[in-house]
């Protein structure tokens, strides 16, 4: 394996006395699409939190691109490369489509005192932001408030931002979820060809079947802790995956009709 | 023009400039300030002692009064930034207190007597008064409603306009929070503070009740009334609320009464304001101009 582009390592966060992450380490290689799978509540946001710098690790290590980057806040792993969605979608609500997108093209720009004082609604930066609104699928709706936007659109529309400032890694929190069947093979396209411009891609997601096709490895997290870890066709026979995993989303089906 | 015309416009284009302020950041960063006219009275303080103890011309103590009154700005702002929502609320009216206190319980300030004998500003050797004092402050107006309009299309705005949408999100494309907050803390208290030094060589005398609470809640009602956020919002809101008890004079008696009900009126029925997107005012004014509610 090539040096990761990211490490974590004995990943640690606590809630008081709930251990929402419990000891995790797992290494990405370059240009590789990691999956994270679990069921409800085995961590998996938090760990994207945590190395998006959203929280804080209570212990442990995080290496993204050769650098400790654990305890450093969310604005500063952005500058580095990393860009990533929310689960629960989070437009600029009032903000259009497009000035979604070009308000994250500034980061080449929010870091330094200088360069915030120059106009953001110009040709070069319009265009580079219907290249992403296009590659997304929602040039169309460029001009539309986020705000009213159905949530498939919207979970595009974080991609597009996170494409724009993931210009190394790239976190997906079930992108996938609430999405119709041709969106997700769009989608499933997309993050391959994201995969081809040399990007790393890090994504949690529910949908076994899209997890298994797209994914390059996978890690299986439970009550904070990893417990496999592996190729897809490895992880579809781990007994303790499917127990899991399988066992309780084939309960909770039930449960919930 | 009369006199007492003039008096009521330069009033009103004292107070859109000092709104610009508030709508810089309420409107555009999104942080609520329930304090305002603590910056208000500290840019008009600050000029008042800098003319009458230290003897300097407006001219020479502007620049001293805007860096004045944004340093206390981001001094005060710091701790009140790392809060949100209504903790923020509750701090800014604190702010707004203490320097009102500072104002009338310290003797350096002028205790409760204020500070009065604030001379006339020269212009070209002019004393400006009446109408040519009212073109100078609309001068300011233009200054400030300028630097709006471009802050509001350079990256500096859009941040800003990121973080009241959603902070996480911002954050999470690079914006640092507490970096654009302040920024436009700064930039709001700052105008504020220009504000405040020409009230104070208008009115000439000025006491610690110019700035209490209530004028905060005027000020913010302003803003609202307007349209948080819009560019004219400001003019708008102080065009209105400074003609308005002028014009229905038993009012008067009850003015702060009438800025808070049309503060709850607003955010209840019409939180995007006069100017705002879908407002009531642009619907009418579609009807009644074509293209009027653009
Ligand atoms: N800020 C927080 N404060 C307290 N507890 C939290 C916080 N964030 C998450 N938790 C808890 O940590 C545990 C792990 O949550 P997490 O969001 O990582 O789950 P997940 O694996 O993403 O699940 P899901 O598939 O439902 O999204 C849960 O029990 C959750 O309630
Ligand atoms: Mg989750």
């Amino acid at each position: 394996m090539s040096e990761p582009i990211l490490r974590v390592e004995n990943l640690h966060k606590h809630f008081g006395g709930l251990k929402a992450v419990n000891g995790v380490s797992f290494q990405v290689a370059p240009g590789e699409i990691l999956g994270i799978l679990g069921p409800n509540g085995a961590g998996k946001t938090v760990c994207f939190n945590m190395i998006s710098g959203v929280y804080k690790p209570t212990a442990g290590k995080i290496v993204f691109d050769g650098q400790r980057t654990d305890g450093l806040p969310p604005h500063r792993l952005a500058a580095l490369g990393l860009g990533r969605t929310f689960q629960i979608v989070k437009p600029f609500a009032s903000l259009t489509v497009l000035e979604n997108v070009l308000v994250a093209r500034g980061i080449a720009n929010y870091g330094r005192f200088g360069r915030i004082w120059g106009p953001w609604r110009s040709k070069d930066q319009v265009r580079a932001a219907m290249e992403v609104l296009d590659k997304v699928g929602l040039a169309d709706l460029a001009g539309r408030k986020a705000g009213l936007l159905p949530l498939g659109n919207l979970r595009r529309l974080e991609i597009a931002r996170a494409l724009v400032v993931g210009r190394k890694l790239i976190l997906l929190d079930e992108s996938f979820s609430g999405l119709r069947h041709a969106e997700i093979t769009r989608l499933e396209d997309l993050i391959r060809a994201i995969r081809q411009m040399g990007i790393t891609v890090l994504l949690i997601e529910h949908n076994l079947r899209v997890s298994m096709k797209l994914c390059d490895r996978i890690v299986v997290l439970e009550h904070g802790r990893k417990i496999a870890e592996g190729k897809p066709e490895q992880i579809q026979s781990d007994l303790r995956v499917i127990e899991a995993y399988l066992g309780r989303k084939r309960r909770n089906n039930a449960a919930g009709g | 023009m009369s006199g007492y015309l003039i008096t009521i416009a330069t009033i009103i284009v004292i107070n859109a400039i000092v709104v610009c302020g508030l709508n810089v950041i309420v409107g555009y960063a999104g942080q609520i300030s329930l304090g305002h006219a603590a910056f208000f009275g500290i840019g008009a303080y600050s000029a008042a002692l800098l003319a009458t103890k230290a003897g300097l011309s407006f001219w020479a103590a502007l620049p001293l009064v805007v860096t004045i009154s944004s340093v206390v700005g981001l001094l005060l702002g710091l701790p009140s930034l790392r809060v949100k929502d209504d903790f923020l609320a509750i701090t800014t009216i604190g702010i707004n207190f203490i320097v009102e206190a500072v104002f009338l319980y310290i003797p350096f300030f002028g205790g409760a007597l204020g500070i009065g004998g604030i001379p006339r500003i020269c212009l070209f050797g002019l004393r400006l008064k009446g109408f040519s004092f009212f073109l100078l402050c609309l001068a300011f107006l233009v200054l400030v409603m300028t630097a709006c309009w471009w802050f509001t299309r350079c990256w500096a705005g859009l941040a800003c306009f990121a973080l009241r949408e959603d902070e996480e999100a911002a954050a999470s494309v690079g914006i640092s929070p507490v970096r654009f907050k302040l920024l436009a803390f700064v930039a709001g208290t700052a105008m504020a503070g220009l504000g405040g030094a020409l009230y104070a060589h208008y009115m000439r005398f000025i006491s610690a009740s110019d700035f209490s609470f209530p004028v905060s809640i005027t000020l913010l009602s302003m803003l609202v009334l307007g349209g948080m956020g819009k560019l004219w919002a400001p003019l708008l809101g102080a065009v209105i609320l400074g003609a308005l008890p002028e014009i229905f004079r038993p009012l008067v008696e009850y003015r702060i009464l009438f800025y808070t009900a049309i503060l709850l009126l607003m955010i209840r029925f019409q939180p995007s304001g006069l100017l705002g997107d879908e407002s009531l005012a642009r619907k009418v004014l579609a009807k009644v101009v074509p293209g009027g509610g653009r």
